[in-house]
């Protein structure tokens, strides 16, 4: 309750002051030049509107009350006490006298609210504790100069009677406003200086905010002391001060609205957009009502339901569109983010855009340089960034964390500088809109990772199966084979020990037993080979050497004797294999060359044949196997097939050495 | 003849012992691996080291290693190195040292070839395993190997696998004069020369087989 009746208090005094002023202007109305009565009537309504706003929006804030007390003070000090006093004088009414010496010294009295205002802008701290001298030379300098001032006979000629009547002609009075007078005026003159100082500190946006206050107040400072000391010298001035003094809060407004000082625009934005779009409807519903009553009678139920369904009609279309140039004029910089992030989309969806730029076109649409982008994946729950590195968020880095959030999913996190966060509703805003990039960008992300796993565990398993033949063909070459042999020995021996005079037949037996076991000897060493042959435990060219001997045509084998990692070597080999064997089986050549030599960290295996031609690897042909086989090694795979030009098929691996 | 054999599957390291004995050798030491084999051989001073190529702990070229050391520390010991399959590296690397022979395991059962083989390299022949030989020499198809007529290349490889001019005339059918001639052509024709170096022959089958290990 208590809060709800506070943040009443500067709307009933924005209120009271426009009541006030009204009835000021009213008073002075053509007993003074227009200027005075317009003028400051103007500068006390934009003040106290300035104030109740940003109070509105900071509730406490020292500028908005200042604002406020400002406005108020001047409005019922200076303009209604002045009117009072003109209008007093002309038609007999009590006081007069009394409210025209309250109007003449008000300015001065009202004095130190315009120091603390120089000195608090616009965020109601001291740059400095020291300043605050200021405040207090003013505050004394007001408490000598009001009497010295007020009680001075000169000024008699600024009341209408042309008489002050409560001029008190003494030294000690004329002594207090020497003394005075310098310092109001001089602590004036010397607020600027902590101002300036803010503007020259501030950088992007903040300096856009303080540039118009700081330069209207910088005029206001040099011309009051000015117009002050020649108020009754050349009275010619005397506008001037009212212009230096509207400079002031227009300054200020400028700030508040164009630049978002104090996060005001959204209010007024919105405030700005229903109005208008009321006016809109009101005028079509008037003019629906008008319109069909003089078709079809007055008081129809058919005006009635037409001008609402115009309204209604308009209300959809207009809507968006008058959000929009509120928006252009008071939202700027939202309007702008926004604006850049559509633009993003279609960019997106035409293909002219990666999705991956939502972080880059984030930090232009802010205006921050760090700002991050981390991305939560859907199915491992990992924290990745743009590039797909696993990131760990450190938390306690000073920055603030934005969800993002597209459907009800969570996507991720923005990270930035916290003071984005003073900028309202912008960052959330900017992220709805970014939000269906940043789910795009997300997926792929999510899925260049999990394409990489399937590579290596491809690699892993295409390993895998080479040491497993390379098993199997140790175990055929070490078991099988030996004890054949040691069982053919067994054999030869029974021979040698049955002696020369044993049966024949049993000897042709043996015989017979032991060429048997030569065969199966021949028959698993051929298997172990197609396994994987023992060759390349000598190296890749002893084993292409060994694939050329015993192929049905001539081959070529050009190859030095290098060695390279095993899985190369293995690949590799395989790969000349198939390439051969497409050679005898497809190709019907009658030459081929094999090549395989080193070169910019890649081993390269080429196999040339003078076949057919027209070769292409075509699913589940031997071919699609091979290049599947390269691929797994991370390597390249071309084959260059014209019909009846021969086949050349390249595979490259990579391999550092 | 003296052997010391080194297997590392005990049943054919039993059956080749007995094979010697059978064959009327004496086999004085059978090694399980490649450790002792050097100190045995020093020690024993054998005619012949009969040596499985892969042998522990790594099963993949111990044999062949030992087989290096003993040709340089002992020349005299012949050295015959068996194998499971082919690896040419090791061959064409000590087959110029003399009194080494490479042969595939399986050779052993036909048990008068082989011995015959065991003897000639104890006595500082050499000999190479017919595969292996096929290997080396059927992609000859450029340098010098080119040069040879496919007779000549017959001769050369039953050069290889260490006969004699009178096995090689037996072989072909031919008259040793006949094989004495193309021994010649091929050496000519491989650069060859004449020189008191007493293993032309080796030499001429070594420069046959680089020529066609390094196309």
């Amino acid at each position: 309750m208590k809060r709800l009746h506070l943040r009443r208090v500067p709307a009933l005094l924005l209120v009271a002051t426009l009541a006030v002023e009204a009835v000021a202007v009213a008073l002075s109305w053509g007993l003074e030049p227009r200027y005075d009565t317009v003028l400051y009537a103007f500068y006390a309504v934009i003040v106290a509107g300035a104030g109740a706003l940003i109070v509105s929006r900071h509730p406490g804030h020292p500028i908005g009350w200042l604002f406020i007390a400002d406005a108020t003070f001047t409005a019922v000090a200076a303009d209604l006490a002045q009117g009072w006093g003109l209008r007093a004088a002309q038609q007999h009414w009590p006081a007069g006298p009394f409210a025209e010496w309250v109007a003449l010294w008000s300015w001065i009295a009202g004095g130190p609210l315009g120091v603390l205002t120089l000195l608090l802008f616009p965020d109601g701290h001291l740059t400095r504790p020291r300043w605050a001298l200021i405040a207090w030379a003013n505050i004394a300098g007001v408490a000598l100069l009001v009497p010295g001032f007020s009680l001075s006979p000169d000024i008699g000629d600024l009341f209408v009677g042309d008489r002050n009547p409560y001029a008190v002609d003494a030294s000690w009075r004329s002594a207090l406003l020497t003394v005075g007078m310098p310092m109001f005026l001089g602590s004036l003159v010397v607020a600027i200086v902590p101002l300036v100082q803010r503007l020259r500190r501030a950088t992007g946006v903040e300096r856009l905010q303080l540039r118009w206050f700081v330069f209207a107040s910088m005029c206001a400072v040099v011309i009051l002391p000015v117009v002050a000391l020649l108020w009754s010298v050349a009275p010619v001035v005397r506008p001037l001060t009212a212009l230096a003094l509207i400079a002031m809060p227009v300054g200020a407004a400028i700030g508040i609205l164009r630049y978002r000082l104090y996060d005001i625009d959204v209010v007024i934005s919105r405030t700005l957009a229903y109005g208008a779009l009321s006016v809109v409807l009101a005028g079509t519903y008037a003019a629906t009502v008008v319109v069909i009553g003089a078709a079809v009678g007055r008081g129809s139920d058919w005006s009635t339901a037409g001008a609402t369904l115009a309204a209604t009609v308009v209300f959809g279309g207009v809507r968006h569109r008058v959000q929009d140039i509120v928006d252009r004029r008071f939202n700027r910089a939202r309007f702008d983010a926004l604006q850049r992030m559509t633009t993003f989309l279609d960019e997106l969806r035409s293909g002219r855009a990666v999705p991956e730029d939502v972080e880059r076109l984030l930090r232009e649409a802010l205006g921050v340089e760090d700002l991050h982008l981390l991305l939560l994946l859907p199915a491992s729950e990992l924290t990745v960034d743009l590039a797909g590195v696993s990131v760990t968020d450190d938390l306690d880095d000073g920055r603030r964390r934005w969800p993002i959030r597209h459907a009800g999913t969570t996507l991720g996190t923005l990270v930035a500088p916290a003071e984005l966060a003073e900028r309202g509703s912008l960052v959330p805003k900017v992220l709805d809109a970014a939000a269906l990039a940043v789910e795009i960008a997300r997926l792929r992300v999510g899925l260049r990772r999990q394409l990489d796993e399937v590579e290596a565990s491809r690699a892993r398993i295409v390993a895998a199966g080479d040491e497993e033949r390379r098993r199997i063909e140790r175990d055929l070459h070490d078991g099988a084979q030996q004890r054949l042999v040691s069982i053919g020995l067994a054999l030869r021996h029974t021979q040698h020990v049955l002696g020369p005079d044993v049966d024949p037949d049993v000897n042709q037996t043996i015989d017979d037993a032991v060429a048997e076991i030569t065969v199966a000897i021949d028959e698993l060493r051929e298997l172990a080979r197609g396994l994987r042959p023992a060759h390349l435990d000598t190296g890749l060219g002893p084993a292409l050497r060994d694939l050329a001997r015993r192929a049905p045509l001539p081959v070529e084998v050009v190859a030095n004797g290098d060695r390279y990692p095993t899985e190369v070597e293995t690949a590799a080999y395989f790969t000349a294999c198939e390439g051969l064997t497409n050679a005898v089986k497809h190709a019907r050549a009658t030459k081929v060359v094999l090549r395989a030599f080193h070169e910019r960290n890649r081993v390269v295996l080429v196999v040339v044949d003078d076949g057919v031609g027209g070769a292409i690897a075509q699913n589940g042909s031997g071919l699609a196997g091979l290049a599947d086989r390269v691929a797994a090694h991370g390597g390249t795979f071309r084959i260059d097939s014209d019909p009846g030009r021969g086949t050349t098929l390249i595979a490259e691996f990579p391999c550092a050495s | 003849m003296r052997v010391v054999i080194a297997e590392d599957q005990a049943l054919l390291r039993e059956g080749l012992a007995r094979l010697f004995r059978d064959g009327g050798h004496h086999v004085v030491a059978a090694l399980r691996d490649a450790d002792q084999l050097l100190d045995t051989i020093a020690h024993e001073q054998p005619d012949l080291a009969v040596i499985d190529i892969r042998m522990p702990p790594t099963f993949t070229d111990e044999g062949a290693r030992a087989a290096h050391s003993i040709k340089q520390l002992h020349p005299g010991v012949g050295v015959l190195l068996l194998s499971q399959h082919i690896e040419t590296a090791h061959a064409v690397n000590l087959v110029a040292l003399g009194g080494f022979g490479y042969l595939l395991k399986d050779r052993v059962l036909e048990v008068g070839e082989f011995l015959a083989t065991a003897e000639r390299v104890a006595a500082g022949g050499s000999a190479l395993d017919p595969m292996v030989v096929a290997n080396l020499v059927a992609p000859a198809d450029s340098g010098p190997v080119g040069r040879l007529s496919e007779r000549e290349r017959g001769v050369l490889e039953l050069m290889a696998q260490g006969l004699t001019n009178t096995a090689i005339a037996n072989r072909l059918v031919v008259s040793e004069r006949t094989v004495e001639a193309h021994v010649r052509h091929i050496l000519t024709k491989l650069d060859i020369t004449d020189s008191e170096d007493g293993h032309r022959r080796v030499r001429a089958v070594l420069a046959y087989l680089n020529s066609a290990h390094h196309t």
